[in-house]
């Protein structure tokens, strides 16, 4: 592609900004509302310039939110984990080896994430209420690569799809086995897109409500899951919404701003024809 | 790179079976059976029986597929969600490939800009919903009462009030959470053009509209399909957003297959019914990508 | 020292007598919580309400049955829909996760089609975990007696004694300029509304446009009569039942189960219906049990019907600007109705035993221990007011700092009006469609007769010709 003039970049610079604040503006209201005292929070005319306040972080704390947000941590990180875990390998022979009836395997990763999620709640919970696996982490880490493994798995794939053959039958023909071959090779060339594609699997994990709402309970309650016990009867603390919603986005952008370069890199991994 | 044929490792001999592939995706295999299908199939066993209050009693054939195919509250969920998918993710799809297209030719500040743009997809549904009906809510919403009201936009009704609106706010919503996340992606595929063919467009004389037709969409196809059917999949069973704002009301005008189901599980609690949904949605949705697939594979060549 | 003589004397002694006598007399029918837990001593018991201050109170005070009685008592909070669908869910698949849920009036007839509830008539008759003096004729009886009984058996004692108050604007219902011409254009006086015509006379009268004076000030944007709450759902739905339709002398069932939509009182009330909604801000339809306290508070309002707890969360100091100029009635009648079916939408809840509990007996102990005057006293102590479930805790009310006498005041004659929602096993099917009538003809798109017609309708189809529970 050309370069673009200095010009031009400046003008798409600042459609850019401009899009990103109008784009932006709820969140940046949402932040200011963690600081609004309830009086004036929805008052009309809207009230712009308000005294700070913090004690929409007192009930948030009294109430365990951080415990929360722990659970949250580690269920995301334990389910993206075996996920990685899990798909990396069949992403890789998707995309490398030919099998029978590869396409309807394919298909069936896909299929596994088709029926809407409300549907499949109560069977879930029919069946773990039978093994008792209700308001355990390992139930929930499993229910969890419902969605995650096939999307992983999907994605993935298409990303593997730049490996470099030669060089694995070079290493073949010096006698590597067929493990050497995946994690010497293979894998450090798959990392960016292990890297993006798992990072998003994380997001889906983090947010995800319904399974964790239905299969949880008191020993396993994710952040999500909390934020409607601030939706009473008696009104919603939008305030504590507000602290809850910058605590659950917080670990999540820093994750992206932190990885964001292996993040593009493995997007574009084979993500085109080449 | 070409799509890798047999295993290198093997000897040349094509009839014998090449185990390795199928050890890969063992366990993968393995887990969603456990995790997907063997509730899947609880679900469709569900689905011929009379299973109100989660307890299994006559088998009834398909009495729960022929009263939902009878029902009109059915069509018109499929009708909701059918209209939301067609018009939210296209237009973002379009608006995420424009804007990587701007990202792509050079905007300043990059690594700042793409990570807070992407804080929409980042944000917990819950959260999104909550956020909108601050921003919208009727009389007391931050944008209702300065934009929409000052500019009399909507005099008769709020916006999630009013049968004609709601859907379009939620729509609205919808491609203000995804954009983001399109342009990304999008933005990373074209990152990753080779330079080749373009130098030698541009020798050839070729103009920008040509080289994007010809040659861009081309060479991302693959990725704008498989984000493009993630998105249309998952747009078809959007929930959280539209329970938050509107329940499904008023009337009936944003009830989605989701809130259906909902409704038919958590308040009916009529789960043979709701199991006949999840199946129904199932087949379609199977039908629909199969399709995709296949075109893709063979038009496109994006596998 | 000389004992105290004559007159004096007697009376001490007499005094000290029947002191003792009466000291006696309690300890010997005392009931000791202690004692009747020994058996159960040391187990736990997990216990699911909805979160909302009155019971985050309440969670102040569980400990105490505890120390009491050995038991445990894991008290969990979960939203309202939570609060639903979790125990529901557990209560259905007898799961026994909980051994205790709350359940609200409307929930009753659905989990009772399901014998999903443990009936406590076997424990009430034990008298090693009875308590003879429980005294539950001072329960509130009308939410109690229709809330916690089907055919022959009791299914718990009564919990949250949720109800509605008519609620509105005390510095404009006492403004002078406002009632001078409201008297003019009406021919009575100015008051907060104890009749629905007058309901109807003053949300007409307040509404007005920007630019038109609201106690002799021009106003800044539109102003309304009177708020609803019009989002398609049952809160919308029994707003209507219990406090307009009732009031009109209608319901949507008659006293056989029978489907009785299409009858004048529906037709007028829905045409009433329609003409409140004319008076409420263009939100209706979507404004729900969140909104309607919100736009109060911003004061672009004069009146509502609200559930009394919203209430204490907004006419309190931080909460609201407009902390203090509110005041409270219950929900207004008809006149040329009969006062006993004078009627206010209300729900009653309380947390029931479930099937899949495996510890019945304490369960039942903490729950009945909820219920004495004790534990009642000390809840409404604690929370500085609240909702009570006894006749008797009103006066303790009234004698509280800072309480809103208007508010108690509202709640006592709204209580007495309050019934539990009807017990039909298909209750939500028949709340989803009549809602979506309701909604439809408050928004004009269908007229009262259709409305009343095609609601009859649509109960003749889920019910056939009897609604309740066999």
């Amino acid at each position: 592609m050309n370069k673009a003039s200095t010009r031009e970049k400046t003008l798409w610079t600042i459609l850019a900004v401009f899009y990103a604040c109008i784009v932006l503006f709820p969140v940046i209201w949402l932040v200011t509302m963690v600081f609004k005292p309830a009086d004036v929070m929805f008052a009309r005319p809207t009230v712009f310039f308000f005294t700070p306040t913090l004690a929409n972080f007192d009930y948030i704390i009294a109430q365990g939110f951080l415990g929360n947000m722990l659970t949250s941590l580690l269920l995301g990180l334990a389910s993206t984990l075996m996920v990685i875990l899990i798909g990396t390998p069949a992403a890789y022979a998707f995309a490398r080896f030919e099998m029978k009836a590869k396409d309807d395997l394919f298909l069936f990763i896909l299929a596994t994430r088709m029926a809407p999620p409300v549907c499949l709640v109560i069977p879930f919970y029919l069946i773990y209420s039978n093994l008792g696996l209700l308001d355990t982490f390992f139930g929930l880490t499993l229910a969890y690569m419902t969605f995650n493994l096939s999307f992983y798995v999907w994605v993935l794939r298409s990303f593997c799809r730049d490996l470099p053959v030669e060089l694995e039958e070079a290493a073949a023909l010096e006698g590597w086995s067929k493990l050497q071959i995946f994690w010497k090779i293979i894998f450090p060339l798959l990392r960016n897109g292990i890297v993006a594609t798992s990072v998003l699997c994380f997001i889906f994990a983090w947010n995800e409500f319904l399974f964790a709402f239905m299969l949880g309970g008191k020993s396993v309650q994710t952040l999500p899951v909390a934020i409607p016990k601030l939706i009473t009867a008696q009104g919603v603390r939008w305030g504590e919404v507000a602290v809850v919603a910058v605590i659950a986005l917080a670990p999540v952008l820093a994750v992206v701003v932190l990885l964001q370069r292996h993040i593009v890199r493995g997007l574009t991994m084979g993500a085109v024809k080449g | 790179m070409s799509m890798a044929i047999q295993d290198a490792s093997a000897p040349a001999a094509s009839k014998k079976i090449n185990w390795y592939p199928y050890i890969l995706i063992a366990p993968t295999f393995v887990t969603l059976i456990v995790v997907s299908l063997v509730p899947f199939i609880y679900a469709v066993y569900l689905s011929l029986h009379e299973a109100r209050y989660g307890v299994v009693k006559d088998f009834v054939w398909f009495d729960n597929y022929i009263q939902l195919l009878t029902e009109p509250a059915f069509w018109n969920a499929m009708y909701v969600s059918g209209l939301f998918v067609l018009i939210a993710v296209p237009v973002q799809f379009m608006l995420g490939l424009g804007g990587a297209l701007i990202l792509n030719r050079g905007v300043a500040g990059r690594s700042l800009i793409v990570p807070l743009l992407f804080i929409p997809a980042m944000m917990a549904p819950v959260v999104v919903g909550l956020l909108w009906k601050i921003m919208l809510a009727g009389s007391w919403g931050v944008l209702s009462y300065n934009v929409v009201e000052r500019f009399n936009i909507v005099t008769e009704s709020s916006i999630f009030g009013s049968p004609h609106y709601a859907l379009y706010a939620l729509i609205f919503i919808d491609i203000w959470q995804w954009t983001p996340f399109m342009m990304l992606a999008f933005f990373a595929g074209l990152q990753a053009l080779p330079p080749g063919p373009y130098r030698a467009a541009s020798v050839d004389g070729a103009g920008p509209l040509r080289t994007f037709f010809k040659l861009t969409l081309p060479l991302m196809a693959p990725l704008l399909f498989i984000i493009g059917l993630l998105r249309i999949i998952d747009a078809f069973k959007v929930f959280d957003t539209i329970f938050i704002l509107t329940r499904g009301g008023p009337g009936t005008s944003t009830e989605s297959l989701s809130i259906l189901a909902y409704k038919m599980t958590f308040d009916f609690w009529d789960i043979g019914h709701a199991s006949a949904l999840a199946v129904v949605v199932w087949i379609i949705f199977f039908i629909f990508c199969n399709i995709f697939y296949q075109v893709a594979k063979k038009k496109l060549n994006a596998f | 020292m000389r004992i105290l003589s004559g007159f004096h004397g007697v009376a001490m002694a007499t005094t000290m007598f029947s002191v003792l006598l009466g000291a006696s007399a309690l300890s010997a029918e005392e009931f000791s919580y202690a004692e009747a837990a020994k058996p159960y001593a040391g187990t736990t018991i997990t216990v699911l309400d909805e979160v909302t201050p009155l019971q985050e109170t309440l969670a102040t005070i569980v400990p105490e049955f505890s120390k009491e009685t050995g038991i445990t008592v894991q008290y969990e909070l979960l939203s309202h829909l939570d609060v639903i669908n979790k125990g529901q869910a557990d209560m259905l698949s007898r799961g026994g996760a909980y051994d205790a849920v709350m359940l609200h009036g409307a929930q009753m007839g659905p989990m009772l089609d399901a014998e999903a509830i443990r009936p406590i008539d076997d424990f009430i008759a034990d008298p090693k975990l009875s308590n003879a003096g429980l005294d539950t004729d001072d329960l509130i009886q009308r939410p109690f007696r229709t809330l916690a009984f089907f055919k022959d058996k009791q299914y718990g004692f009564i919990n949250w004694n949720y109800n509605m108050v008519y609620w509105a604007r005390a510095d404009l219902l006492g403004n002078e300029i406002e009632k001078a011409a409201f008297k003019e254009k009406y021919g009575y006086d100015l008051g907060p509304a104890q009749t629905l015509k007058q309901l109807r006379d003053i949300s007409e009268f307040f509404t007005r446009k920007r630019g038109e004076k609201l106690m002799g000030e021009p106003l800044a944007e539109d102003f309304y009569g009177v708020v609803l709450e019009g989002i398609k759902g049952a809160n919308s739905l029994w707003l209507y039942i219990g406090n307009i339709l009732r009031n009109f002398g209608g319901d949507i069932i008659d006293a056989d189960g029978k489907p009785s939509f299409n009858t004048p009182e529906v037709v007028d009330s829905l045409a009433y219906w329609a003409e409140l909604w004319k008076f409420s801000p263009p939100g209706t339809a979507e404004y729900s049990i969140i909104d309607v306290p919100t736009v109060m508070s911003n004061g672009i309002a004069a009146q509502t019907m609200a559930f009394s707890d919203f209430v204490l969360g907004v006419d309190k100091q931080g909460a609201s600007p407009l902390h203090g100029s509110f005041v409270y009635g219950a929900p207004p009648v008809k006149e040329d109705v009969d006062p006993s079916r004078y009627s206010a939408d209300g729900e009653p809840s309380m947390i029931v035993i479930t099937q899949g509990s495996k510890n019945a007996e304490a369960t039942f102990l903490f729950l009945q221990w909820l219920t004495e005057k004790k534990q009642q006293s000390a809840l409404l102590k604690a929370g500085n007011g609240g909702v009570p479930i006894r006749e008797s805790s009103w006066a303790e009310l009234k004698s509280m700092d800072g309480i809103n006498s208007s508010l108690m005041d509202a709640m006592k004659v709204s209580l007495s009006r309050v019934e539990s929602k009807p017990l039909m096993p298909n209750y939500y099917q028949v709340i989803d469609a009549l809602a979506e009538i309701i909604q439809q003809v408050g928004l004009g798109t269908i007229s009262p007769q259709d409305g009343a017609a095609q609601g009859q309708a649509a109960l003749e189809r889920l019910c056939r010709d009897n609604c309740l529970l066999k």
